[in-house]
């Protein structure tokens, strides 16, 4: 369905030095500078999949959402979807594809929102009969009836954002690009939103292509995850093979009478553990024990702090994506530096 | 003293790098404003071919020419973008984030402007000046250049800067009750350069007009300061001219002053 | 064809639409640009005051020439004013992105989404001043002159249009253009008067590079003399249809170029 196959982008930027006097410097010798937004992305996506591509800010996901688009050229590689090449036949594409750029809106914003999908019926070329069944069921799925008839410019940001995803609909579209759906969105809204999309996948086989920050979106929406960073793929797989892979960390928390005896030198000589497979942090009478669980078994770490003190209660916490992926983050900072 | 350059510094900054980024569209700005003077300046050439006496209404060529050039560098130097920024912002609502800052506003707008005034006196004005000088000694043989009018021109286009923001700064607050701002400006663009004379001397038009629109301020503007250059006025006309700059440029202040808080209540009433 | 005719109605309706709901803006735009062009008249008003002739042309043939040159301004300004956006911001900003990801050509679709109003200034001015001057300006009137010089109309709005679109689209590189466009446009200046008022270099520049002069001191010559249709009427067939050519080659080459905004 969708190829991506070594994307590579590069930007030019002109770099000035801080204060006037590099302004000026600027003026007359601009610096410009070669920036890779995406490095070598390649990855696929089966018909009917929601992909979750994330990223931390800057990391070059909407670049790579917007060569998928056909919205910018990739200076090497390629990417087809459908068997098509975005930039090469991009009328007869973007038929096929709908698009969501949370950040903006493609709706008109002085008309009432229903003048939008009378355009947009055109523009796509959708028959009279499909167009009201089509109207029909996005009224169903995204409660657009309420303010179908305000002008755009009056709407709340979860109302426009529905009503944009409808926009980008109304063709019924083989693919769904959301970029950012839900940001800047109040809880209620979100679900809402992640409802239609959930719904809009399971009756119309769309495959979706979703960027987001929040990590409820990835958990409650995705099958399968693209994460990159600083233009590069860093993971492709299933939430569940992340789990896997990195989240072994486990977390026992003790509350004890006294924990001032209990250093990690202590622990790490005990039970033969290096580096970033045994994290202890102590305060006051909770003290915390964060260890990778395929070098030692969760019983055996109970057991043995229960051998050196006496525990009032114990907690068992188990990794969350959100960590996992902060840790992920993470690595790449450090790996930078 | 020292005080204010610290607090406002940043804007002038600001302003500078803003141009700085958009060099191309300042430079095609410079650009647009000599291709116009040339068109005049064919124009006229023919308006004196055709009428063949070698001087117009007390101009001659060289006078023309002189006129011409200066006048429209001074407009440019002197136009104020003001109007254009309140108008976006008023528009976009970022006007309450310079509200915010503690700082005057209108001089926050005015230091965001005096980084361009300064690039446009470095590559457009002192070159078009020391031009026509060279024109003028060429044409004439001998060097016209008077230091005490031009230090007096300085003085009169500082004036004429004054006038032009504060102008605009009125003009920009009407985007609380209009939207088409691409509209006014040109009628304001179009209406200041036919008041100001930057499109044709005031000297040319019919008699009683011409007195009416030289105590506009819009002739304060421009066309005051380019006189006092050409020396067409002499001493006690220039001080009269420059008292009449300062005396617009008071009441202006005042005006743009009432305008401000008029509009303040409005902004409070808009936001809810 | 109908298909495209259609989408162009639907959305030039919708901009109407836009404009009623802020119809004191249209009166503004409008009466702006009447204003703008007044001025211009009273400026050759003043000029004939002194002179009976200039270059060899009465008042009133100045006026049908600066009449004449104004309505392919203003019928370009009606129909395409949307590209000054492109240049100003919509790149800059990366709002071009909606362009492209729907199924009509972006070129047309910019275009099609503003119906300028204002340009009923020019258009009035224009067709007014043409009226007013061209009992007494000695015209050569045949239905060969008439009928070559309305055809040519389209074809000098095309001028303007095809000059808009390539500075526009100097914006996919250097994210905004908006001054080249005004500084490009600007020199339409030079269209309101005989050509021949110009130095030789500049004669040449304003016929065979930003071709200005073809769209209304040649025109009006033309119908002025009924001399030389090949040059003064075939000239601004050629001229436009060559710079629209190469306006959209360098438009879609921008395309391939746009880096749209943000990361």
């Amino acid at each position: 369905m969708i190829y991506a196959e070594h994307l590579r982008k590069e930007f030019r930027k002109t770099v000035k030095d801080p204060g006037l006097k590099g302004s000026f410097k600027a003026l007359f010798k601009p610096k410009k500078e070669v920036v890779v937004a995406a490095d070598d992305i390649s990855f696929h996506v089966p018909e009917g999949e929601i992909l979750g591509f994330i990223g931390p800010n800057g990391a070059g996901k909407s670049t790579v959402i917007k060569m998928l688009t056909g919205i910018l050229t990739p200076t090497s590689g390629e990417c087809r979807i459908n068997g098509k090449i975005p930039q090469n036949d991009r009328k007869n594409y973007v038929k096929e594809i709908g698009a969501v750029f949370g950040q903006r809106t493609q709706l008109w914003w002085d008309l009432p929102l229903q003048e939008t999908y009378n355009v947009l019926k055109e523009i796509y070329e959708v028959d009279d009969a499909k167009f009201k069944k089509r109207m029909d069921f996005l009224n169903e799925v995204l409660e657009l009836e309420k303010f179908i008839k305000s002008p755009v410019r009056t709407l709340s940001l979860g109302q426009r954002m529905r009503a944009d995803i409808a926009a980008s609909m109304l063709h019924s579209p083989k693919v769904l690009f959301l970029d950012e759906p839900t940001i800047g969105l109040d809880v209620v809204v979100k679900d809402n939103i992640r409802q239609a999309i959930m719904k809009i996948n399971k009756e119309e086989k769309t495959t979706v292509i979703l960027t987001t920050h929040d990590i409820s979106d990835i958990e409650l929406l995705c099958d399968r995850i693209v994460m990159i960073d600083k233009g590069k793929n860093v993971y492709d797989g299933s939430l569940h093979e992340l789990r896997e892979n990195f989240g072994q960390t486990r977390e026992l928390v003790f509350e004890t009478d006294n924990s001032s005896n209990l250093t990690e030198d202590l622990f790490r000589k005990g039970l033969n553990l290096k580096g970033s497979d045994l994290v202890i942090e102590s305060e006051k009478n909770n003290f915390k024990v964060r260890f990778n669980s395929t070098k030692i078994p969760v019983g055996e770490m109970l057991s043995y702090t229960l051998s050196l003190t006496k525990v009032k209660d114990i907690s068992v916490k188990d990794s969350d994506i959100e960590e996992i992926i902060r840790n992920l983050y993470r690595q790449g900072e450090s790996s930078d530096e | 003293m020292n005080k204010i350059i610290k607090s406002y510094a940043p804007f002038m900054q600001a302003g500078i790098q803003t141009l700085i980024i958009y060099r191309m569209n300042f430079l095609g700005f410079v650009i647009g404003g000599l291709i116009y003077c040339f068109v005049m300046f064919y124009l006229w050439r023919a308006v004196f071919d055709s009428n063949g006496e070698g001087i117009f209404l007390g101009f001659s060529m060289t006078d023309m020419v002189i006129y011409l050039f200066l006048a429209n560098t001074t407009s440019q130097l002197t136009y104020s973008s003001v109007s254009e920024v309140i108008g976006e912002e008023i528009k976009d609502g970022s006007i309450s984030m310079r509200l915010l800052k503690p700082v005057n506003t209108d001089l926050s707008y005015m230091f965001s402007e005096l980084g361009e005034v300064t690039m446009k006196l470095l590559v457009l004005f002192l070159p078009m000046i020391t031009g026509l000088e060279i024109y003028r000694f060429c044409i004439t043989g001998t060097v016209m250049f008077n230091a005490i009018n031009f230090l007096l021109f300085l003085l009169s286009v500082v004036l004429a800067y004054i006038i032009s923001f504060r102008v605009n700064l009125c003009f920009g607050f009407i985007a609380f009750y209009v939207k088409n701002l691409w509209g006014i400006g040109i009628l304001k663009n179009s209406i200041i350069g036919f008041l100001s004379g930057s499109l044709i001397p005031l000297a040319f038009m019919p008699d009683r007009l011409r007195v009416c629109l030289e105590y506009m301020p819009f002739a304060s503007m421009g066309y005051t300061p380019v006189m006092i250059y050409m020396g067409k006025y002499g001493a006690n006309e220039i001080l009269f001219r420059i008292g009449l700059q300062v005396v617009w440029a008071l009441l202006l202040y005042g005006l743009s002053k009432l305008i401000w808080f008029g509009a303040i209540k409005k902004l409070c009433v808009q936001g809810g | 064809m109908r298909r495209i005719w259609k989408i162009y109605r639907l959305l030039a309706a919708q901009n109407l639409k836009r404009l009623m709901e802020y119809r004191a803006d249209f009166l503004t735009g409008a009466v702006s640009f009447l204003i703008d062009q007044a001025i211009g008249i009273a400026f050759i008003f003043i000029i004939f005051t002194q002179v009976p002739q200039l270059a060899g042309f009465t008042f009133e043939q100045i006026l049908f020439i600066y009449g004449f040159s104004q309505i392919p301004k203003g019928l370009d300004h009606l129909l395409t004013d949307n590209l000054w956006c492109i240049g100003y911001f919509i790149v800059r900003k990366g709002d071009f992105d909606k362009y492209l990801i729907r199924p009509i050509n972006p070129l047309f679709h910019v275009i099609a989404e503003t119906f300028q109003v204002d340009a009923v200034g020019e258009l009035v001015v224009g067709i007014g001043l043409l009226i007013y001057a061209a009992p007494n300006a000695g015209l050569h009137i045949t239905i060969w002159t008439v009928l070559l010089s309305i055809i040519a109309v389209p074809f000098a709005a095309l001028i303007y249009t095809s000059l808009k679109i390539m500075t526009s689209a100097l914006a996919f590189w250097l994210k905004s253009s908006g001054f080249i466009i005004q500084m490009v446009y600007g020199m339409n200046e030079f269209s309101k008067y005989p050509t021949t008022i110009y130095s030789f270099p500049i004669r040449i520049f304003v016929t065979y590079i930003i071709p200005f002069a073809f769209t209304g001191y040649y025109l009006s010559l033309y119908i002025l003399t009924g001399n030389d249709p090949l040059f003064n009427i075939g000239g601004v067939i050629l001229m436009s249809t060559i710079l629209f050519i190469i306006s959209v080659l360098i438009w879609n080459k921008g395309i391939t170029a746009y880096e749209s905004a943000g990361a």
